[in-house]
């Protein structure tokens, strides 16, 4: 017997078009998948084929302007974005956008306090969570800058985790790192869906990452 | 909580962009300090001078309204004119008394004079051939049939005289303002003392119109000051005025000798004239007396105050709309600069309110250190600036007593008036210097203006907040 599936996010037929495109120009049009708890999926596509459009859909950037997308039971229309935001999802760029006047604990610390952490050990948590990310302690008290672009983005997964989300989106984490980077990055991430049953979502252009994952949803396939 | 954590650690690392905004703060804040602290202390003088000086309300004829009706090129419409002046009921001491019982009165005092002829002095008078020697003398001589005016003053307040410098005490004894007002004393004029040789002490005798006779003691000679002189006269005008207190007036004035009666009533506030002429019409004041106050003169008096007051007002509002446009491009281009931290902020759940609020709080503590800065320096420094734009005020309020005390003869109000038994001059508060100190209000104030140049400068951030997308931003920066 089948072994009945944890769906955390299912996307209905969710379609977007810009406010100021031509009748009938989609920059997604009709895409629909469902993405499970424990499993790590890469979204692919070419260039203008709506993987940031998808992405920012799901991550509740957006409005999908039709179609639905139901995260954890609930659609993402009835729910507060900024609050799904800050403590249902983890969200990780290619740019990692960490804020540069901050420290790397500072930034996790700030995405703790977004959550309405009340814990007074915040330091150690982020510590901590930077020691899982593969980071000493010793840069928590570094400016950003000061880091590498794989440390940043070890930074930026670190944030992700804060509050322990269901679900990690990120947009081509290792656009800006070299090919040894890229796979501990991907190590992280397939940790993170196999041993704490986190639903990891990639939107990437690499077959590399491709390989790596449990499920791609190719976007070129779905137009 | 989190979001003044996080404006507190924005400020702390950005230094650059807080100090240069904090700077234009704090020269806003100081030349606002100066400005408000010199407008108040400007207003402070101004209330403190018109509190000090006397509102007057005089009885005057209302001339508007009675010639309003006669022809003046018809002989007849004059005798007309004429006869309505005359008919014009006068009004007594005892009246006088009734008008200045009123709430709104806060006191009064009057100069009664009548015409007087020398019996063992002369009129001071010189005829000339050119034909208008003497002119001045009788046109100046309140009784033209008569000799001298004597003049009766109810009380020091009256002696408007020597209270404005007209007439100054040239000679006077010792106990002279102690006694003045109760007995058959005088001050005469100085020319009329040369002229007939006359010296403090010594004792004149006047004959009223109906031939009673009086006697008088010297007990003061003053003089006219040249400026205020008219005419071609060898003499002044006062030259054969002689003054002494109402109450011998009132001797002399009986149904067959007239006197001249003119009070002066000391008003709480310019606002109650009205009402107070309703009343005085009620206690039988002829209509065609109206109430005439000193407003324009006390007005006058304190316009460069004035002036500098609104001046103050005017590079306030100046400052406050240069430095609040300076302030809002600053912050439009600080919101600019900071797109990414708004795109980061808002894609980890952020909201636009709490965006929007951490940038305002932001602005609020660089406001605050500025102002406080700004206030005290601005503070210490408007003291002198004050003190030197004010200073022909803080000159006249230091000398206004000490030159009417010297008017008086070096025994006047200043030193006597105690003793007069309210029959002083009420004295002008004197200024070593102007206090224009960042008090309360100030402060009060000075929080205000940075309260709105905040807001102002915030809908800058709070437009651009609402505006921003943060995947449009987070693209642009890939």
């Amino acid at each position: 017997m089948e072994k009945k599936k944890d769906i955390l996010l299912k996307v209905i037929k969710a379609s977007y078009r810009y406010s100021d495109a031509e009748e009938g120009e989609y920059a997604l049009k009709d895409v629909s998948f469902d993405f499970e708890l424990g499993k790590i999926y890469a979204i692919k596509g070419r260039s203008g084929s709506g993987k940031t459009t998808l992405l920012s859909l799901i991550s509740g950037l957006e409005r999908a302007t039709d179609g639905e997308i139901i995260f954890d039971g609930k659609n993402l229309k009835d729910m507060n974005l900024d609050k799904y935001r800050s403590q249902e999802i983890g969200i990780v760029f290619q740019s990692y956008n960490l804020l540069p006047y901050m420290t790397a604990s500072e930034n996790i610390i700030l995405s703790m306090d977004i959550n309405g952490d009340k814990s007074k050990n915040k330091e150690e948590k982020a510590i901590k969570l930077m020691e899982k990310v593969g980071l000493k302690e010793s840069y928590a008290s570094r400016k950003v800058l000061r880091l590498s672009g794989g440390e940043q983005q070890r930074v930026a997964i670190a944030r992700s985790l804060s509050y322990n989300p269901k679900m990690i989106i990120a947009d081509e984490p290792t656009g800006n790192l070299d090919k040894q980077t890229e796979k501990e990055i991907i190590e992280i991430f397939k940790k993170l869906a196999h041993e704490e049953n986190k639903c990891v979502i990639i939107v990437t252009h690499s077959d590399n990452v491709s390989k790596l994952v449990d499920k791609v949803y190719d976007l070129d396939k779905v137009k | 909580m989190y979001i003044l954590k996080n404006a507190w650690i924005s400020i702390k690392r950005n230094k650059g962009r807080n100090i240069l905004i904090g700077i234009i703060i704090f020269i806003i804040a100081m030349a606002s300090t100066i400005t408000l602290a010199i407008k108040n202390t400007a207003s402070d003088l101004i209330d403190s001078y018109m509190n000090a000086y006397n509102k007057e309300v005089t009885i005057g004829f209302n001339r508007e309204d009675m010639m309003k009706d006669f022809n003046m090129g018809d002989v007849g419409g004059r005798d007309e004119i004429k006869e309505k002046f005359n008919n014009i009921a006068t009004y007594s001491i005892s009246d006088i008394e009734s008008f200045a019982d009123s709430k709104y009165v806060f006191s009064y005092y009057y100069t009664y004079s009548v015409g007087m002829n020398g019996s063992n002095i002369e009129k001071a008078e010189i005829e000339d051939d050119r034909g208008f020697g003497g002119r001045g003398e009788k046109f100046n001589n309140m009784e033209n049939q008569s000799d001298f005016t004597l003049m009766g003053y109810s009380s020091l307040d009256a002696m408007s005289e020597f209270i404005n410098g007209t007439y100054t005490m040239e000679d006077i004894s010792d106990n002279a303002w102690n006694i003045a007002f109760d007995g058959n004393y005088v001050f005469i004029n100085s020319e009329l003392a040369s002229y007939n040789n006359l010296k403090l002490n010594d004792k004149i005798t006047l004959t009223s119109t109906d031939n009673q006779t009086f006697e008088y003691q010297i007990i003061g000679i003053f003089k006219q000051n040249e400026d205020d002189n008219q005419g071609m006269s060898m003499f002044s005008g006062s030259a054969n005025t002689i003054i002494t207190n109402s109450d011998n007036i009132s001797k002399i004035v009986n149904d067959n000798v007239k006197g001249n009666l003119s009070p002066t009533f000391i008003i709480n506030s310019y606002s109650d004239v009205s009402r107070l002429q309703d009343e005085f019409y009620e206690k039988g004041l002829d209509k065609n007396y109206i109430l005439e106050t000193n407003e324009e003169m006390a007005t006058a008096a304190v316009s460069s105050v004035k002036n500098v007051n609104s001046f103050s007002t005017t590079f306030l509002v100046l400052t406050l709309i240069i430095g609040g446009v300076v302030l809002f491009v600053i912050n439009m281009i600080n919101i600019r600069e900071r797109k990414y931290e708004i795109g980061v902020l808002r894609t980890i759940g952020v909201s636009k309110f709490k965006l929007t609020m951490q940038f305002v709080f932001e602005l609020i503590i660089v406001a605050l250190v500025a102002l406080l800065i700004g206030a005290g320096i601005g503070g210490v420094t408007s003291k002198s600036i004050s003190n030197s734009l004010l200073a022909s005020e803080i000159e006249n309020s230091n000398n206004q007593n000490e030159e009417i005390n010297k008017n008086f003869g070096g025994h006047g109000p200043g030193e006597n008036k105690l003793t007069m038994k309210g029959r002083g001059v009420p004295t002008v508060q004197a200024y070593s210097k102007i206090n224009a100190v960042v008090d309360i209000v100030v402060i009060v104030e000075l929080l205000g203006i940075g309260l709105l140049l905040v807001i102002v400068s915030s809908i800058a951030s709070l437009i651009s907040i609402q505006r921003f997308s943060p995947l449009t931003i987070l693209k642009e920066r890939s």
